[in-house]
């Protein structure tokens, strides 16, 4: 979780099936970008909340109030959640990537933050930027053409 | 006593598991050789226990891309089994194999994917195989599948089947070294910390 304010680019590199979530208040220019891994957060687990979606979105905002942002404002771009590997079964490895695109649109709505783009799902990687002056997210990938959102 | 996490090894137990990386790469050069009909070199195969992000820069960084070939392992053994191969090494194997010419990933067709999946199955297989042999577990393997794609994003799908136990990868692998030119392919073993447990216990290493 990295948080920056203008003329900063947040930065996460070789999204597969994880989430790059960047929440924006644009009236400060101030950037959040969360790796997001999995979608749930275990009882028993509390070593780095910033790697499940239920507890590393709320605590990235929680963070970003901390620095002046307000939620109303708040608005979010997410990219990732690809399929990586085409798995025959029905098993973990063949479906987290929508299972997580699930999960953190959920927890986005839970904590009432607008979502407004994203650029989820199909079975490539993707690395995000996000700039903190203009709130434009960038999706660079392979063998494909630069996306702006 | 039972080891909780990939940290819990102490060197003899880590030294017995390189072991078993170079019994299997052996055999995986091996095969590789083989096919190819090429001098193969190997390096000494490591054990390392190495979290996210410095596994992948070790490898060659999060926007490499690279072929993965992965296959689940279940039955005794549980976990993943990840075989990594470059561009260049891709390059030589198409023109040994098929005596084709590639220039870049986007030129491979149908058969050379389905060739370079093959190579990684029989790579893999054969690694299982040293194992199972020297230990008398089976372990099954399920139908191997590929994808080309960044580095980062192909180790982060054993990173997260493993998400809620650690946030450190074990591997063990080999890098193979052929016709003099520095090419690599690595063989990465990732076993789940129960069947890691497991292994040792048959192995005869269990820690006090």
């Amino acid at each position: 979780m990295k948080i920056c304010r203008a003329p900063g680019i947040l930065v996460t590199y070789a999204l597969g099936s994880c989430i790059g979530v960047c929440i924006y208040d644009p009236v400060l220019k101030l950037a959040g970008m969360i790796h997001i891994m999995l979608p749930n957060i275990y009882e028993n687990r509390r070593d780095n909340i910033f790697k499940y979606a239920d507890t590393g979105i709320p605590e990235t905002i929680r963070k970003m109030e901390a620095f002046g942002a307000i939620r109303n404002r708040l608005v979010c771009k997410i990219a990732g959640g690809a399929k990586m590997f085409e798995m025959n079964d029905n098993s973990t490895i063949g479906n987290i990537g929508a299972r997580n695109a699930e999960s953190v649109k959920a927890v986005l709505a839970k904590e009432r933050v607008r979502l407004v783009k994203a650029d989820i799902g199909s079975n490539y990687a993707r690395t995000l930027y996000f700039d903190a002056s203009t709130g434009e997210a960038t999706v660079k990938a392979y063998g494909r053409n630069e996306l702006k959102f | 006593m039972a080891i909780k996490s990939y940290d819990d090894m102490d060197g003899f137990e880590l030294d017995v598991l390189k072991e078993i990386g170079s019994i299997g790469s052996g055999n995986a050069a091996t095969a590789l050789s083989q096919m190819l009909s090429m001098k193969i070199r190997m390096s000494l195969p490591q054990v390392k226990i190495l979290d996210y992000n410095k596994a992948i820069r070790e490898l060659g960084g999060a926007e490499t891309i690279v072929m993965g070939v992965l296959v689940q392992i279940s039955g005794e053994l549980n976990g993943l089994i990840l075989y990594l191969q470059d561009l260049n090494f891709i390059k030589k194997v198409v023109k040994n194999l098929i005596q084709q010419d590639i220039e870049d990933y986007e030129d491979l067709n149908d058969l050379e994917m389905s060739a370079l999946l093959e190579i990684g199955n029989i790579m893999i297989s054969s690694y299982i195989n040293a194992i199972s042999s020297l230990t008398g577990i089976s372990i099954n393997l399920s139908v191997p599948v590929t994808s080309i794609n960044m580095l980062g994003a192909i180790m982060s799908v054993p990173m997260i089947e493993y998400g809620y136990e650690t946030d450190k990868l074990m591997t063990i692998g080999g890098t193979f070294m052929c016709d003099g030119d520095e090419v690599y392919s690595n063989l990465i073993l990732l076993p789940d910390i129960k069947s890691l447990d497991y292994l040792l216990k048959k192995l005869g290493v269990e820690s006090e």
